[in-house]
């Protein structure tokens, strides 16, 4: 089953699938997504009644999804769950799932949720996404990598829809097929002649229920250069950069009569990153050259991003503080230790504080 | 088995942390601030802060350098659910010590315990 959270979200959803269940706060947004299936009116009311949208409040998609939490918890075990961090319902209530599996014990492999995420692209969108992105991924989600407890988690990025100038639509359209390239790949395994490898449902199961980010992309792949290379070169630019891989996948199609010992130099490169990749090798008569799909497990959270949307938000914020100090202040009279102040400038410079670690190692019985 | 003496031991240890380099100095530091705040620091949470203060750029060289702790008894590792978490030995906290005491290398943030402190 495949869920869609939120408007960017629910769209995603119902493009990947028809029966696709879509939930929003607002029921006007959420009766302007076309296809899917049920669809469920996240109930939130204000001393005015039923929220009519999340107005980008974090805090309300999060009210929203204690409302309906347990219902929640049980519908995305083992199925697909879409939405995008910068508006307040996807986030909010994906916040929420995040942080409940967080605290679970352990999620049985079959009952893993798989998750697509569209960030913001932090340049041109609103400050609002900004800080509700960098929010998410400094919190939630980073406590639900930690937890083990999750799938895979694509994260895919607004970047290309605004540096392409694409318009929205056709942008979820490149994203659904794009994933359903990567999805396809058991079907594949399925309908062709296998010549080496073998990735069944289950495999690619397995695979999916792994806690980790997923990069996937396909190519035409040419032996005769380093895999490295055109790897690199052809990263998918729909979705965040990978890091050093910690499990990868691999499919290769071979057309008629084509190569089809050329998987062992990407093996090689795998082995080179010690990594063991689960792959398949089959025969597609209706290609001419060779291609691969690849996916890339990597546990790595997304520092560099965090730290443009800090940047960025912090910007949004200073200019707002100016504004607000430049009106009316009133500051109250601080009480400074000059001793915790140095420490304080000490720390902030790197320099070692030597009693505190010292001490603390004391404390944990180390020395 | 021959027969090693307790000055002799003495010796080894300080040799083996003189040879220890701001990467391994950063892995105990870090290590042991985790656990005095009860966050447990994995290889992951490493790499990126060894990377962000630009010692390395590769997670195989960061997992060098845990290994070659782990091989001097300075570091554990444990396997705790889907990840490899660092803790500092005895003998990691007296090799620390020897290298803050001498002042050998500058402590840098990590971002990962920084950010678990908001």
């Amino acid at each position: 089953m495949t869920i869609g959270i939120g408007g960017a979200g629910s769209k995603i959803a119902a493009k990947l699938d028809k029966n696709a269940v879509l939930i929003n706060v607002s029921e006007v947004e959420m009766n302007k997504v076309q296809g899917g299936g049920r669809r469920i009116l996240a109930r939130v009311t204000s001393e005015h009644g039923q929220f009519k949208g999340s107005m980008k409040s974090r805090q309300i998609g999060n009210d929203a999804y204690l409302a309906m939490s347990r219902e929640l918890l049980e519908m995305i075990r083992g199925n697909s769950v879409f939405c995008s961090t910068g508006g307040g319902t996807g986030n909010g209530i994906v916040s929420g799932i995040m942080t409940d599996l967080s605290k679970m014990d352990n999620v049985p492999i079959a009952e893993k949720t798989f998750f697509g995420i569209v960030l913001p692209y932090a340049k041109l969108e609103t400050n609002e996404f900004v800080t509700n992105t960098t929010e998410f991924l400094t919190g939630p989600l980073t406590e639900a990598i930690d937890s083990g407890n999750t799938g895979n988690i694509v994260l895919f990025s607004n970047k290309r829809k605004f540096e392409e100038e694409i318009g929205e639509d056709e942008y979820n359209t490149m994203l659904v097929e794009s994933l359903r390239e990567f999805l396809k790949i058991p079907e594949k395994n399925e309908k062709n002649k296998l010549l080496d490898g073998h990735i069944d449902q289950e495999d690619f199961s397995l695979f999916l229920s792994k806690s980790y980010f997923n990069h996937f992309t396909f190519f035409d792949y040419d032996p005769k250069e380093p895999f490295e290379k055109q790897l690199e070169a052809n990263y998918n630019d729909l979705l965040l950069p990978p890091e050093s891989p910690i499990e990868a996948m691999f499919l290769v199609e071979v057309p008629k009569g084509g190569d089809a010992t050329a998987f062992y130099k990407i093996i090689n490169y795998f082995d080179s990153i010690q990594v063991s990749p689960v792959y398949s090798v089959i025969e597609n008569p209706e290609l001419q050259k060779i291609r691969v799909t690849v996916a890339l497990l990597y546990s790595r959270k997304p520092m560099e991003l965090v730290d443009d949307f800090n940047k960025i938000s912090e910007d949004h914020v200073h200019a707002k503080v100016q504004k607000s100090v430049e009106q009316y202040v009133k500051l109250n009279t601080l009480k400074v230790n000059l001793e915790d102040e140095a420490k304080k400038v000490a720390r902030s410079r790197g320099d070692v504080d030597e009693d505190n670690i010292l001490e603390t190692l004391r404390r944990l019985g180390k020395l | 088995m021959p027969q090693v003496t307790e000055e002799e031991l003495g010796k080894l240890f300080s040799e083996q942390v003189e040879r220890l380099q701001e990467g391994h100095f950063l892995v105990l530091y870090w290590a042991a601030l985790g656990e005095g705040k009860k966050v447990k620091y994995n290889i992951t949470n490493l790499f990126d802060d060894l990377k962000a203060v630009g010692i390395t750029r590769t997670k195989q060289t960061v997992v060098g350098i845990v290994q070659g702790l782990e091989s001097l008894c300075f570091v554990d590792l444990r396997e705790e659910r889907n990840r490899k978490n660092i803790y500092i030995t005895r003998f990691g906290a007296k090799a620390l010590e020897m290298m803050v005491k001498q002042k050998r290398y500058t402590s840098r943030k990590s971002a990962f315990l920084e950010a678990q402190e908001k």
